[in-house]
């Protein structure tokens, strides 16, 4: 073949490759199989943001989640945009919005020149009707993964309380 | 200062873009109004192209199948109900002749005239406006369904782009959505998301009741023994489409022939009472049940979107303009409640 298909065709699995990595890596995509990643790759948004660009305000009405492929996000909360965490690739941010339409907690602003995948409610309400199984999966997955962050969220009201408790006694 | 005769240059481009892709639209209306029809027909057989992939099908396989099975139905009907039709569409075109429906129909004429000549009621000519109206009913069933060549090519592209529309839909959507600036592409994903139930809920809602209605007339005419009772039925169901008028144009149809068919107003009483009781299912059982959770609109917004529909785009404006304006009215609501929150990005 010539060298620079070979290229061409190379760069494309390697770009391919890091995406479906990325997937496997996200809590609500793992254990399923190459035939259904495809698949839910096929509704996924891929979509590019330049540096300091807004994803979503505090406020605004959430709709999915957004898996970072490259770049870094900075999620930001208050008038004051008091900085919460900072997410780089292969993190993601979003998911309760696939569950509920209340308005988003927080503000996802780009640090660096992004590249997102984006998987949205009405997406994966249509995979659970054309793909009962797939669905099931992916939504046991996301309730696993909602369920562990209020189990480190009760970990950290605990321990915030604690030493809350803690101070006012030595004072 | 430049800031706003930008922004002044930007409203000009985007009203001069908008008048010519009206334009365009308008010039190619007949491709419009089938792409239309077709993106509707798609979008009321998606939810079984969804449950036969659900059953392990690929999409294509899916779609498929759907065709096939519209295509078996529609050949055997066309083997049952095609005569009867045909029949019923021939002798409706030339118009009724009925000696003793003439004879009604001057003596009512005569009365008219006699008792309301205060308010300047004369010359009528009643038996002629029906003979025109009857006659003219037919010519417009022929010149709207059954001329050739539109027949003949309506049949063959509608098919062919419900089924793209209904394969690759999606892909549509998503390639749409790409090219929106990241600022409104959530949101816009979300609009999708809100017509996508409450105007898609109506349609489905509205097709299968119009069928179910239409049903009931063919059985109730039957059963009354009114001349052509399938073609009335099947106008009923399909007038029912549109709200207030339909379902009274479909009963009056009916009285209409049935005293041109007796020559006398015997049947109009059963026929009214079958025509209330079809309405009574229909507002007790059929509609919520079949059309709850779509978009709520106001009588009068109704009322008024039929009117304006039917005079500006006749019978098809009037079909299309309850979705539309239930579109337009979850567009307006669902941007109101957000524009603030968009301002601010």
């Amino acid at each position: 073949m010539n060298k620079l298909w070979e290229n061409i065709f190379k760069f494309h699995k390697k770009e391919t490759d890091s995406i479906d990595n990325i997937l496997l890596k996200i809590p609500i995509f793992q254990d399923i199989t190459n035939r259904e990643l495809k698949r839910i790759k096929r509704i996924l948004h891929q979509r590019e943001y330049k540096k300091n660009e807004v994803i979503f305000n505090q406020g605004d009405i959430g709709l999915g989640m957004y898996i970072i492929v490259e770049g870094i996000v900075e999620i930001v909360c208050g008038p004051e945009r008091q900085a919460l965490a900072e997410l780089k690739s292969g993190d993601f941010f979003g998911e309760l919005a696939l569950l509920d339409e209340s308005p988003r907690s927080a503000t996802a602003v780009t640090k660096a020149p992004c590249e997102m995948l984006c998987f949205f409610k009405p997406e994966l309400l249509d995979l659970v009707k054309r793909d009962p199984k797939l669905g099931g999966k992916i939504l046991f997955k996301l309730a696993w993964t909602i369920g562990e962050r209020l189990k480190r969220t009760n970990e950290q009201v605990k321990e915030t309380g604690y030493a809350g408790k803690k101070e006012q006694l030595n004072s | 200062m430049g800031n706003s005769s930008s922004n002044v240059g930007k409203i000009t481009l985007i009203l001069i873009i908008s008048v010519v892709i009206i334009a365009f639209l308008s010039a190619i209306s007949n491709i419009v109004k089938l792409v239309i029809i077709s993106a509707l027909l798609a979008y009321i057989l998606e939810p079984i192209a969804s449950f036969i992939e659900s059953r392990g099908m690929s999409r294509l396989s899916a779609t498929a199948t759907i065709f096939l099975f519209i295509f078996l139905v529609i050949g055997v009907l066309s083997f049952v109900f095609v005569p009867v039709l045909s029949e019923e569409m021939r002798a409706l075109h030339s118009g009724f002749n009925n000696e003793k429906a003439e004879i009604v129909i001057s003596r009512f004429e005569n009365f008219l005239v006699s008792n309301l000549a205060f308010l300047g009621v004369r010359d009528l000519d009643l038996l002629g406006k029906i003979h025109g109206a009857t006659a003219g009913i037919g010519g417009w069933i022929f010149t709207h369904f059954f001329d050739a060549a539109s027949v003949v090519t309506n049949m063959v592209l509608t098919p062919f782009i419900v089924f793209f529309i209904m394969k690759d839909g999606r892909a549509f959507k998503k390639a749409f959505v790409g090219i929106l600036p990241n600022r409104y592409f959530e949101f816009s994903l979300y609009l999708f998301h809100k017509l996508n139930i409450q105007v898609g809920n109506y349609l489905r809602g509205q097709m299968l009741d119009s069928t179910l209605v239409g049903l009931l007339s063919i059985l109730a005419l039957w059963l009354l023994d009114v001349k052509y009772f399938f073609i009335i039925g099947v106008f009923t169901g399909l007038a029912n489409l549109i709200p207030y008028f339909g379902p009274v144009v479909g009963a009056t149809i009916a009285v209409v022939v049935s005293i041109l068919q007796t020559g006398n107003f015997n049947m109009v009483f059963y026929i009214i009472i079958a025509f209330v009781l079809i309405r009574l299912i229909d507002d007790v059982l059929i509609q919520p049940l079949v059309v709850a959770k779509s978009v709520h609109m106001n009588p009068l917004t109704v009322l008024l979107a039929v009117l304006i529909g039917g005079k500006l785009f006749g019978v098809l404006g009037m079909l299309l303009c309850v979705p539309i304006t239930g579109f337009i009215k979850v567009v307006v609501h669902e941007s109101i409640t957000n524009y603030s929150k968009y301002r601010e990005a």
